[in-house]
C-alpha cells in the first residue's frame, strides 16, 4: 500500500471512531440518519396515500424509464440539441451549453452582472457545478431559501449535505438555541414554532429584494423545452416569480425526450421519496402577456428572463467513451440508493462527499477530484451488496460503478492494507487465509 | 468426468463441522461426488480489487485446475463462491468454462432430492427466520425460493418466519467486498438489526447458507449476547437428516 494509502486508510479510521463517540457531528448525524432510513424504507410499502404502494408504482413504471435513459444515453447529442433548439426557438429562453464547469461558472457570473446576490434553492446541480465554491471565490452573495440549507448553513456544516431534507439531524432545541445566537429572538423549541419564525423573518426579505433565482430542474423536456421542478416549501415557486432573472443551472442528463418523460420523472421522484410535493412548476418561457392589443410583452410579474445554463463537463465524455461512471448519467436524483443503502445506513455522513451522501457523492468526488478523493469519501465501506441497483428506479447500476473504483484504487495502491493482503494471497497462494 | 464438492476457502477454515455436514447430506443425495484436497480459493473478493485481467488470469488458473481433474459439476456451499463462480466465470471464460455450478439449496432444492431426503422434523412446533445473503439473491441465477422451498417441505411444525427485510431487500450483513476485513462498524450496526428483526417475528432460530455472513451473525450475536441461535443451513439440514433437535 501506498504512502498515501495509508494516510487515506488512518483518516478514514478516525472518522468512523467518532461515529460512536457523543457530542461528534458524526453521532449525531447518524443516529438520526438511521431512523430516517428506516422510516424511509417502510414508508415504500404504505398504501393509505394512493391506491397502490411507491415500490408497486416505482415496478409499474421501471421498464419505461429505464428505457427513457438509455434513450437519452445513447442519443445524448441529439437530445441536448433538440433541446436547446426548441427552448430558443419557442420558450424564448437565453440558452447555453457550457463544456466545463469552468466556462459555466464564467457564464454564471456574468449572467448575475452587478446584482450580487443570487437567492438560490437547494440544487445538487450546483454542487456538481461547483457554484457554490465559485460565487464564494467571487463575492457572489448566496442566499439559501430551502430551509435546510439555511439550517445547514448557520451551523456550518462541513460533512457530506443530505440534499432531499438538509439540516434534519439539528434537533429543535439546537436551533432554537441557534436562532438566539444568530438574531436575538426567543422561540419554542418546536418545529411549527420554528418554520413559522423562518416564514416570517424571511418571507419579506424575499417578497422586497430577490432579483435574481438560482435554481436546478427535476427534468427538461426535449420535446418542448419545459422546465419541470417540484418542491414542498414554495420556495422555489416564490423566487422564480419574484426574480427578475431566473437562471437555471443543470447538467445536460436532466434532459429527457419528452414532457410527458419529465412529468414521469417528476412525479416518480416524488412518489419514491413519499414528500407531499407541495408545487410542481413547469416553466415554459419567461413571464408574459399580449393584453395590450395582443402583443406579446417579456416579463409581465414573473422573470423578465429565464436563463438556462446547460452543463456538459464529464457527461458526453462518460457516455461515448464509455466511462467507468457512465451509468451515472441515467441518476434522476430521488438518492432512494441511501436510504436503502446497509453502508450508509451504518456510516452515515463518513459514507459520502462534498456532493452527497453515499455512492453517488462518492462517484461524483471521483469525476471531479479523482480515486484518492473517492477512497477518502469512503469508497471501500461500500459491501457491494447491490440494494441500491436493485431499487434504483432508472437502472443506475452504482454497485458496480463503486467496484470499478475500487478496483481503479487498488492499481494505485489505495487498497486499505487487510484487503490488499487478501488479494495478494489469493493470487500467489490460491488461498486468502494462508 | 467428475463432481466436486467446492467447500469454500473460508467455510475449510473455520467450518469443519460444517463442511463433514455438507459432505454428508451431498453425497448422501449423489454418491459421486467428492470432495479434493488444495482447490484453490475462486477468487471472488478479486471482484473488488483486481483489474479484469488479473481476475481473468485467476480464473484461467482455477478453470484449468477443474480440467485437469475433468470437473463437470459443481455443488458449493459458500454463497459468495456460488455468485462468482455462476456468474463471472462463464462472463470471462465463455465457453471455456463449461462446468455446472450450483449451491447447496439448489441441489437439495430439486424435487428428486428433497423426496430422497424426506426431511421431517417432528419436534416442538418451531419459528425460523431465514437471512437471505447478498451473493445469493444477486447472483445472475438468483437463489430466493428454494431455502423456503426446502423449509415447507419439512413439515408443518417448521415454519419461516419473515423478516420485514427479505428476499430482495434482505439487509446486507456487512462483509461483503472484504469490508469485513477492514471495518467492522457496518457489520456491527446491520447484524444487530437482522437479529432484532428475527425477534420482531418470534423467530427461534436464525437461518443463513452463507459463510460469510454466519461469521458477522454469530460474532455480534455472541458480544451483544443475543440469545436467538445461528445455523448454517446445511448444518439444520443434516440436524434434521439425523433427527435431532434443531436448538
Amino acid at each position: 500500500m501506498s504512502e498515501k494509502g495509508e494516510e487515506l486508510y488512518n483518516g478514514l479510521k478516525q472518522r468512523i471512531d467518532r461515529l460512536t463517540q457523543d457530542g461528534t457531528e458524526e453521532k449525531q448525524f447518524v443516529d438520526f440518519w438511521r431512523i430516517a432510513c428506516t422510516a424511509k424504507y417502510r414508508s415504500h410499502d404504505i398504501k393509505y396515500l394512493y391506491d397502490d404502494s411507491s415500490r408497486e408504482y416505482i415496478e409499474k413504471y421501471k421498464d419505461q424509464l429505464v428505457k427513457m435513459r438509455e434513450d437519452f444515453i445513447e442519443n445524448i447529442d441529439y437530445y441536448v440539441d433538440k433541446c436547446i433548439n426548441v427552448m430558443r426557438k419557442t420558450c424564448n429562453f437565453k440558452v447555453y451549453l457550457a463544456k466545463t464547469n469552468e466556462e459555466a461558472q464564467k457564464i454564471f457570473k456574468e449572467e448575475v452582472g452587478d446584482y450580487e446576490t443570487v437567492y438560490k434553492s437547494c440544487s445538487s446541480e450546483a454542487l456538481d457545478i461547483g457554484l457554490m465554491e465559485f460565487a464564494k471565490k467571487n463575492n457572489i452573495k448566496m442566499v439559501e431559501t430551502a430551509l435546510g440549507d439555511k439550517l445547514d448553513k448557520w451551523f456550518e456544516w462541513k460533512h457530506p449535505p443530505y440534499l432531499l431534507g438538509g439540516g434534519v439531524q439539528f434537533t429543535p432545541e439546537e436551533i432554537a438555541a441557534k436562532i438566539k445566537e444568530l438574531y436575538g429572538d426567543d422561540i419554542e423549541p418546536d418545529p411549527q414554532a420554528i418554520t413559522f419564525y423562518i416564514r416570517d423573518k424571511f418571507r419579506p426579505d424575499m417578497l422586497k429584494n430577490v432579483r435574481v433565482a438560482l435554481t436546478s430542474a427535476n427534468a427538461i423536456a426535449a420535446d418542448d423545452g419545459s422546465i419541470v421542478i417540484c418542491e414542498n416549501s414554495g420556495n422555489i415557486s416564490l423566487i422564480t416569480r419574484l426574480a427578475e432573472k431566473h437562471i437555471v443551472a443543470v447538467g445536460i442528463t436532466k434532459i429527457v425526450p419528452t414532457f410527458l418523460d419529465a412529468c414521469l420523472v417528476t412525479k416518480t421522484l416524488s412518489r419514491i421519496n413519499k414528500v407531499s410535493q407541495a408545487y410542481i412548476s413547469i416553466i415554459a418561457a419567461p413571464s408574459n402577456t399580449s393584453s395590450v392589443q395582443g402583443k406579446s410583452v417579456q416579463g409581465m410579474y414573473g422573470a423578465r428572463e429565464v436563463v438556462v445554463i446547460f452543463v456538459d463537463d464529464w457527461r458526453k465524455k462518460a457516455a461515448k467513451e464509455n466511462l467507468i461512471y457512465k451509468d451515472l448519467l441515467k441518476c434522476v436524483g430521488c438518492k432512494t440508493c441511501d436510504f436503502i443503502c446497509t453502508a450508509s445506513r451504518a456510516f452515515g455522513n463518513v459514507f459520502g462527499s462534498r456532493y452527497g451522501l453515499g455512492a453517488t457523492g462518492i462517484i461524483r468526488e471521483y469525476i471531479h477530484h479523482g480515486i484518492e478523493a473517492a477512497v477518502k469519501a469512503g469508497l471501500f465501506l461500500c459491501t457491494g451488496c447491490e440494494k441500491c441497483t436493485n431499487w434504483c428506479p432508472v437502472g443506475t447500476d452504482l454497485s458496480e460503478m463503486m467496484k470499478s473504483l475500487k478496483k481503479e484504487a487498488t492499481n494505485k495502491g489505495l487498497c486499505p492494507p487487510p484487503l490488499e493482503e487478501y488479494r495478494s494471497k489469493i493470487l500467489q497462494d490460491k488461498n486468502p487465509f494462508t | 468426468m467428475s463432481k466436486l464438492i467446492f467447500l469454500g476457502c473460508l467455510s475449510k477454515k473455520n467450518f469443519e463441522s460444517t463442511c463433514q455436514n455438507a459432505i454428508k447430506l451431498i453425497q448422501f443425495l449423489d454418491s459421486e461426488y467428492q470432495v479434493y484436497e488444495d482447490v484453490p480459493c475462486c477468487g471472488s473478493l478479486l471482484y473488488h480489487t483486481s483489474l479484469k485481467e488479473e481476475q481473468v488470469e485467476h480464473q484461467q488458473f482455477v478453470n484449468d485446475w477443474f480440467k485437469e481433474r475433468e470437473v463437470s459439476e459443481i455443488v458449493t456451499i459458500c454463497a459468495g463462491c456460488y455468485n462468482y463462480l455462476s456468474t463471472y466465470y462463464q462472463e470471462n471464460l465463455g465457453d471455456d468454462f463449461n462446468i455446472k455450478v450450483q449451491h447447496l439449496l439448489q441441489f437439495v432444492n430439486k424435487p428428486e432430492n428433497l423426496k430422497k431426503l424426506n426431511l421431517i422434523y417432528n419436534g416442538k412446533k418451531l419459528n425460523v427466520a431465514y437471512h437471505d445473503p447478498c451473493h445469493l439473491r444477486c447472483a445472475s441465477t438468483p437463489i430466493i425460493e428454494e431455502p423456503r422451498n426446502i423449509i415447507a417441505s419439512i413439515g408443518s411444525k417448521l415454519k419461516l418466519k419473515e423478516m420485514e427485510n427479505n428476499n430482495i431487500d434482505s439487509l446486507c450483513c456487512g462483509s461483503g467486498g472484504g469490508v469485513y476485513s477492514i471495518f467492522k462498524e457496518n457489520s456491527d450496526f446491520n447484524t444487530d438489526l437482522i437479529f432484532k428483526q428475527a425477534k420482531k417475528v418470534q423467530a427461534k432460530v436464525l437461518l443463513t447458507p452463507c459463510p460469510f455472513c454466519y461469521t458477522a451473525l454469530k460474532r455480534i450475536k455472541n458480544e451483544n449476547e443475543i440469545r436467538i441461535p445461528i445455523l448454517k443451513f446445511g448444518d439444520f439440514l443434516v440436524k434434521i437428516m439425523d433427527g435431532g433437535e434443531i436448538v
